[in-house]
């Protein structure tokens, strides 16, 4: 082999020479393709992370865009400001105050989604090569979107109650040594992504305290601050330091992901170049989006509607739990989430969930492995099991199936170990 | 009127999404072509649709499991079908890795040293206290695969003798039989071959990862791997692999299309890994971007191999 040029360029994908370097830190994996097979309706998919439409009552959803089409057609159909519609956003400064937080609609910009909060944060804040802290494990898109503008990420370590702030100090001081400012901390301080526990009160103010110390960001992801089963309501980082932190809410874990909205709230300088960023990405959020989830919450109390969702969720952590005690083999473990839509499952060293997956799929199971979590690729033994979505029959078998599969392959390794 | 021709994809297996791109472009070019096509996404129901669709032959766009395997040849065998790519038993020599590197030992063509192990071995006859004469025997790094598996799923790299369990372990996920080979560092090259009679290669591909070792993620994901073709190497070597590639073609009695992959060692051997007998027809595919080099679009690529499968050429 030479390191002369290629006779032809790349043939294989003929524009490879035009692509932008950010494409080459753009993640796909083998865990998509593997997921592709469970589509099918055999297959009890412990993967997802939606919540069940068909059990939050959503009936009446049919009606509201009937409505919403009468009474505000032209306007529903057309542009709207790029902060989101005025209507939503004044129902959201109330949903707010509920929660603590006090804010008013010029600090609201409403997204497609959480995620495109996160995306629209890490296009105004990560230059290539910049550093973004983050809990080990967590959510899979934000990875995604952090590494597409090319972030290097480290990940704390998180026990029973959020990342451990000994280690989270110290990968400060130690970026702080060598010269490198952290852009941000982001963090989903409830019921996180993938393990569903809480980072305690102590731990938050410890975590505001060094953000400020080291002059750096917080970027908290609330999406599951309302899907809560037991516990204290332990106030936001927003609520407990305002001016430092940007706050991303969705309804996509409490109306529908299919809708596409979620909110961001951000101290003012930040608010307006995310303002930017966002006309640049797609002027504005669907504007008939936007009035159906707020035709929704005006039809139905907010807290009546979250605690159906809640009664739902609880009963099928609840059955996840029990199966998992039930038939899982010693040498496993696995968070007792206190609110959310998963449990993160740890396995022996040995075993690689992805490669399992594989054997899940045969048995008609299936899981995310938790590679995907990870920046650098470590949590090979981990998964994550959602309970959200399916019903309680297939929980329990489901995990069942997994058991023995998990119990197979111990059986194995300590045939090959000698 | 043209044949009605049935395009097979999809499937259960683990490549179902490849195959499905693969033959949603075969289905394409075969309707640009003229022919009547019913697209199939196989499932239990394969059998009772195809004699619904009345199909006078099969275009085989499976990949892996049960479509490369001889399963699904074997079937339409029994429905007097014609189908497009490899018999029964080719399919089955190309599936399995184990058999197809015994068959080139046989046949004297190179392969990496290798040695296979089955679960059964692993599990009923104490397999498990050879690994270290495995180890001495092949030396480090070890390529650890599931010996039949079409893709690259399943396959690691061990650098030390402390990981093979975990290796072999993964592996096994994908096949009851895994094959332990040696490492060989080189340049990896894919050498495409058409025909029935008298099969032909097309030029040769260069695989260059970016990561160490091509694995799965590499094989597929856009700006992960560059590829050369023609590959960059010596006219004689290329010539090489061509011959080395319609030998094995021969050798395993493949037929209409497969590819071959090969790593040239630094002795400027080519080894070969195995045979492919679908290779993907996607649009970054190997055989596609082999046949343009050579002159032929995806279209006449895929109007030969119907060709091919009917007989008439």
């Amino acid at each position: 082999m030479t390191d002369s040029a290629p006779s032809h360029g790349f043939l294989f994908d003929k524009w490879l020479h035009l692509y932008a370097e950010r494409v080459e830190t753009m993640r796909s994996s083998e865990v998509r393709d593997l997921l592709a097979v469970t589509a099918r309706p055999d297959i009890i998919a412990l993967a997802g992370g939606s919540l069940d439409i068909k059990a939050s009552n959503l009936g009446k959803v049919s009606d509201i865009v009937a409505d919403v089409l009468t009474e505000a057609g032209p306007e529903a159909l057309s542009y709207g400001p790029s902060e989101g519609h005025l209507g939503l956003r004044k129902f959201l400064v109330k949903f707010m105050a509920d929660e603590g937080v006090d804010c008013d609609v010029d600090d609201i910009i409403i997204t497609q989604g959480g995620q495109q909060a996160l995306e629209l944060i890490a296009k105004i804040f990560i230059n290539p090569g910049d550093t973004i802290v983050a809990e080990a494990p967590t959510y899979v898109g934000a990875l995604n979107a952090f590494l597409s503008y090319q972030a290097s990420i480290i990940q704390v370590k998180m026990d029973n109650n959020g990342m451990i702030m000994s280690n989270m100090e110290k990968t400060l001081k130690d970026l702080r040594d060598k010269g490198i400012q952290p852009k941000y901390i982001y963090t989903i301080p409830n019921s996180q992504n993938p393990g569903g526990l809480s980072m305690s009160l102590s731990r938050r103010k410890k975590l505001i305290k060094l953000a400020r110390d080291y002059q750096t960001l917080i970027v908290e992801d609330s999406a599951y601050r309302r899907i809560r089963f037991e516990g204290e309501d332990i106030p936001s980082l927003k609520q407990l330091d305002s001016a430092n932190v940007v706050y991303i809410g969705t309804f996509s874990k409490i109306l529908s992901a299919g809708l596409r909205v979620g909110w961001v709230i951000a101290p003012r300088p930040i608010r307006e170049k995310l303002v930017f960023a966002k006309q640049a990405a797609d002027l504005c959020s669907s504007s008939l989006a936007q009035r159906i989830v707020e035709q929704f919450f005006h039809e139905t109390p907010v807290n009546n509607h979250i605690n159906k969702l809640i009664t739902v969720c609880r009963r099928r952590r609840d059955t996840m739990l029990d199966a998992l005690d039930e038939f899982f083999p010693k040498g496993t473990t696995w968070t007792k989430p206190i609110g959310g839509f998963f449990i993160w499952v740890t396995l022996p060293e040995y075993i690689d969930t992805t490669a399992m997956l594989a054997k899940a799929i045969q048995q008609k199971v299936a899981y995310v492995p938790g590679k995907a979590f990870f920046a650098d690729g470590s949590g090979r033994n981990c998964m994550r099991l959602n309970y959200s979505f399916p019903k309680e029959k297939d929980i329990k078998e489901g995990v069942r199936r997994l058991a023995e599969v998990i119990e197979q392959e111990m059986e194995l390794y300590k045939r090959l170990k000698v | 009127m043209k044949p009605k021709i049935a395009v097979l994809m999809g499937g259960h297996s683990l490549e179902r999404e490849i195959s499905l791109q693969s033959g949603k472009r075969v289905a394409a070019a075969l309707k640009r072509l003229g022919y009547r096509v019913a697209a199939l996404d196989v499932d239990e129901h394969i059998v009772t649709t195809l004699k619904r669709e009345k199909a006078d032959m099969c275009f085989i766009a499976l990949h892996g499991k049960f479509g490369e395997d001889g399963t699904i040849q074997e079937l339409l065998e029994i429905m007097g079908l014609p189908y497009t790519g490899a018999g029964v038993l080719a399919s089955m020599f190309g599936m399995d890795k184990a058999l197809s590197k015994e068959i080139f030992k046989r046949d004297g063509i190179p392969t990496p040293p290798f040695f296979s192990l089955s679960v059964g071995a692993i599990k009923e006859m104490g397999a498990s206290n050879v690994l270290k004469d495995v180890v001495a025997d092949l030396g480090l790094p070890i390529v650890v695969k599931p010996s039949s598996q079409g893709s690259a799923l399943g396959i690691k790299m061990i650098e030390t003798d402390a990981e093979l369990p975990a290796a072999i372990l993964s592996a096994l996920s994908y096949d009851d039989k895994v094959i332990l080979e040696k490492y060989i560092k080189g340049v990896e090259v894919a050498v495409s071959v058409l025909g029935v009679e008298r099969p032909h290669a097309l030029p040769a591909v260069e695989i260059v990862p970016k990561k160490h070792y091509f694995d799965f993620e590499a094989m597929y994901t856009m700006g992960k791997t560059d590829y050369f073709v023609p590959a960059r190497i010596p006219d004689e070597t290329f010539k090489q692999v061509q011959h080395v590639a319609v030998k094995v073609f021969k050798s395993l009695q493949c037929k209409d299309m497969g590819r071959v992959d090969f790593i040239i060692g630094k002795d400027d051997v080519p080894y070969v890994l195995e045979l492919n007998t679908i290779p993907g027809l996607t649009e970054t595919s190997l055989l596609p971007m082999a046949a343009q080099e050579a002159g032929m679009e995806f279209d006449e690529l895929v109007e030969k191999i119907v060709e091919y499968g009917r007989g008439s050429s």
